[in-house]
């Protein structure tokens, strides 16, 4: 059996500006990404009913995709297809803007679209109906930027009373704030929009991230042994941790998509690309300005 | 082994033997009254796994604080601020304080401006505590926090009046200061809950007739403080359906008086003129209404009228309420019990999320399956990783008895759970083999450990990350739990204490076992 070894990297052969070039390389990709959000469509990342209001019905019928538009006197955002092998019902998700009545377009579903099945109390059309009106929706905007806002900033105060000097704590911020701007990019980039659970994901990176850079920190500035052989030892401990968390975030997933529990999978996806950025920037970045603060200039051997 | 150092694994043991029984036994947590009966353990589960329907609604008025009632006929004033409006006198409401004589202004109406109600206060002869005039700056948005309890009791009344009894109000307030009232109604659909709170439920029988200068004039018949019991909706004679009621002392007089002196008892009885849910404009009518709106009218039979002219009424005051619909006299019946509420919900405003219980069944059992394919993966790298079953299987197993702990203990406050929850577990799942990963390459490293001072002090060095790590995720987390987001709360809340369990009980007794395995005594 093939066992699950941290791989061993010879930091000796790059410098300082090499190793860090490349997270911040990618760290500027991402607000470009971000920032090009913005100039196209007014927000950074593309927000979804939870933040913009509006009414999502999940419909089951044997209405063909593509008529599913016309039983709708609103107009239909997005519809898209829920496969779930414990049901054979054909289900969508269909979604509408902040300006429609939720109601009415319940009423509209059961009237003009197509049952599943012979007996409609067996299966109804519409499983389930969420409106969320544009008030409580920018509401709910502001907490989730307010929420975001307050944990960064907790975080960061906490790191910097662990280690209180400067170098090492604004090591671990900055890795934190790329661990959460990337993934915000891909979101977009893959058509992933912000919703409610999306950002439970983001807050959950905020604790999760700073695990593998404390823990780097603490070996290297706390513990006696030389900068590798300590940056060795943390790494030991530091991939295999976030590599599990991965595992089971990767397979969560893969899991909640097939059978289609939007949330779920959706904090899953979030949470692999973030600890994926972690890996890199923890090691790369954090690890590059800890070796400056430590040993100065190094030249690669 | 030694009872006394391996206290922590003993204290493990103890609080997950507890935890199973409060999980499992029937009946443990709270007196078990559901009645289902065929649940499989004690949790209780939210709208998003169990199916119902969750509505949150902001209300509608505005308020002037610090008004100084002196000299002031509150009767009065209440109706010279109605006309002055020009809305119904049940949405301008009163509270003032007793001893000094200061109180508030609410105005239940969406059609009113805050500079309307200023201007309104000046003229009726209000003026604020200390004696000035009241500007727009002085009425703020939103009502006070009596009326949003006023309305929850109402709600609570109605949903048990109305069947749904184990459907509940509260208010929620936003990190903006919002106020909502949230309605949840487990295994409901949506409409029957929307048509609740769409109407305030102020019903009232009208007298209608024929005034002095040729106009209809109209007086309050019955209210429902002039009720005593209530009957279950039934088929009617003059109307489609009908509410049966039974009038108290005073309300019988009152019934008796004005139709008396109203003419109905004599011409007017028998008025060809009524029907339908229309106001009459020549005739006698008796109209029954729900927030104003006409939902029936009918005539005095002169049978009827017979018996209140010989002031005979009181001895068997019996008399219906009209409408119709099945589903209006219900609403008629269940306002009548229950009472109005103070002020109406604001629909546009409102957030509505429903699941039927067969799409939540298949969350449950699906997101079910997902975490233990999750744990599963969990458990499959951590022994790649270590390759000793001795390390990766109590590791797995500490893992697991932190979410039997947490589920215990969301099982004792009754916290309804939800998929936001479930994410939450998943957090702690993480966070906890993160934690047990620090532990075990902290203990295990440089060869083995052979004596306990070695174990502790590796095991405190472990300890320092730990903590600072679990100081981070509640940091994290606190915002959103104190904040109330709706899903995220829940979620934050499960995580912080899933770090607190760990932290405390759970991965210090990881700790001993791996110790127990590792040092030669």
């Amino acid at each position: 059996m093939s066992k699950f070894e941290v791989p061993e990297v010879d930091y000796t052969r790059y410098s300082n500006r090499q190793l860090a070039a490349v997270p911040l390389a990618v760290l500027a990709v991402a607000l470009v990404v971000l920032a090009g959000w913005y100039v196209m469509f007014g927000t950074p990342v593309s927000l979804g009913t939870d933040f913009t209001g509006g009414t999502e019905l999940t419909v089951q019928t044997d209405t063909p995709r593509g008529e599913i538009d016309q039983a709708f006197e609103a107009e239909v955002l997005s519809t898209q297809q829920v496969r779930d092998p414990t049901s054979n019902n054909p289900t969508y998700v269909v979604t509408f803007g902040p300006e429609t009545n939720g109601s009415t377009l319940n009423q509209q579903a059961n009237n003009n679209l197509e049952p599943a099945c012979s007996n409609p109390e067996d299966c109804e059309i519409v499983l389930s109906r969420q409106t969320v009106s544009p008030a409580f929706a920018s509401g709910a905007q502001d907490t989730a930027i307010l929420g975001l806002f307050v944990a960064f900033a907790g975080m960061s105060l906490l790191a910097f009373g662990l280690f209180r000097t400067f170098v090492p704590s604004a090591a671990i911020v900055i890795s934190a704030f790329s661990d959460i701007v990337v993934p915000l990019a891909v979101m977009n980039l893959v058509g992933i929009e912000l919703s409610l659970g999306t950002v439970a994901a983001l807050l959950m990176l905020v604790g999760y991230s700073v695990d593998s850079d404390i823990l780097l920190n603490n070996h290297i500035l706390r513990r006696s042994g030389g900068f590798y052989e300590s940056t060795k030892r943390a790494m030991d401990t530091g991939v295999t941790m976030t590599v599990t968390s991965m595992s089971a975030m990767a397979v969560m997933a893969v899991t909640a998509t097939l059978f289609g529990i939007e949330l779920m999978a959706s904090i899953g996806l979030v949470l692999v690309l973030g600890l994926a950025t972690d890996l890199m920037n923890t090691y790369m970045l954090n690890l590059s300005l800890l070796r400056w603060y430590e040993l100065g200039e190094v030249t690669p051997e | 082994m030694n009872a006394r150092e391996n206290w922590r694994v003993i204290l493990l043991a103890i609080m997950l033997v507890s935890s199973g029984i409060v999980l499992f036994v029937p009946g443990v947590v709270g007196g078990g009254s559901d009645g289902g009966g065929n649940q499989m353990s004690n949790l209780q589960y939210g709208i998003q796994l169990d199916g119902g329907t969750r509505l949150r609604a902001p209300v509608v008025g505005m308020t002037a604080e610090d008004v100084d009632f002196a000299g002031q006929e509150q009767g009065q004033a209440r109706q010279a601020m109605a006309d002055n409006l020009s809305v119904p006198t049940r949405d301008i409401y009163f509270q003032v304080d007793r001893e000094t004589g200061v109180g508030t202004v609410e105005v239940f109406n969406k059609s009113v401006e805050q500079s309307e109600v200023a201007t309104a206060l000046n003229q009726v002869g209000f003026r604020t505590s200390d004696g000035g005039q009241f500007s727009e700056d002085d009425i703020r948005d939103g009502v006070t926090a009596a009326t949003r309890q006023q309305i929850v009791d109402t709600l609570d009344q109605k949903l048990a009046e109305s069947g749904l009894t184990a459907g509940s109000a509260r208010v929620a307030t936003t990190a903006q200061g919002q106020n909502y009232i949230v309605v949840e109604a487990p295994n409901q659909g949506a409409e029957e809950l929307e048509r609740l709170v769409s109407q305030r439920g102020s019903v009232e029988l009208v007298a209608r007739y024929p005034g002095d200068n040729g106009t209809m004039a109209e007086t309050t018949l019955v209210t429902r403080e002039g009720i005593d019991s209530i009957g279950s909706p039934e088929t009617g004679d003059s109307s489609p359906y009908q509410v049966p009621v039974v009038l108290n002392q005073e309300g019988a007089e009152r019934f008796t008086r004005v139709l008396n002196e109203n003419d109905f008892t004599t011409s007017g009885a028998g008025s060809t003129a009524c029907g339908g849910a229309e106001k009459n404009d020549r005739g006698y009518c008796l109209l029954t209404k729900v927030d104003g709106e006409v939902a029936s009218s009918h005539s005095l039979a002169p049978s009827f009228a017979d018996i209140i002219r010989a002031n005979e009424f009181s001895d068997d005051p019996r008399f219906v309420m009209g409408a119709q619909s099945r589903s209006e006299a219900e609403t008629i019946a269940v306002s009548l019990r229950a009472g109005s509420l103070r002020a109406p919900l604001d629909t546009d405003g409102r957030q509505v999320y429903t699941l039927e219980p067969a799409l939540a069944d298949r969350f449950k059992t699906n997101s079910l399956i997902t975490g233990i394919v999750a744990v599963l993966a969990v458990s499959g790298v951590v022994y790649l990783r270590y390759g000793e079953p001795r390390v990766a299987v109590p590791m797995v197993l500490t893992a697991l008895a932190e979410v039997v702990l947490l589920l215990a203990f969301v099982a004792v406050v009754r916290l309804p759970l939800d998929l936001s929850h479930i994410a939450g577990f998943i957090a702690v799942i993480g966070t906890g083999v993160d934690d047990l990963i620090i532990i075990a390459d902290e203990v295990l490293a440089e060869g083995d450990v052979n004596s306990a001072r070695v174990f502790q002090s590796r095991f405190r060095k472990a300890f320092w990350v730990i903590g600072a790590a679990a100081a981070t995720t509640i940091i994290a987390m606190s915002p959103l739990a104190v904040l109330s987001l709706g899903d995220l709360r829940g979620f934050a809340i499960v995580t912080i204490l899933g770090v607190l369990i760990g932290v405390l009980v759970t991965r210090p007794a990881y700790g001993d076992i791996l110790r127990s395995l590792s040092v030669d005594d």
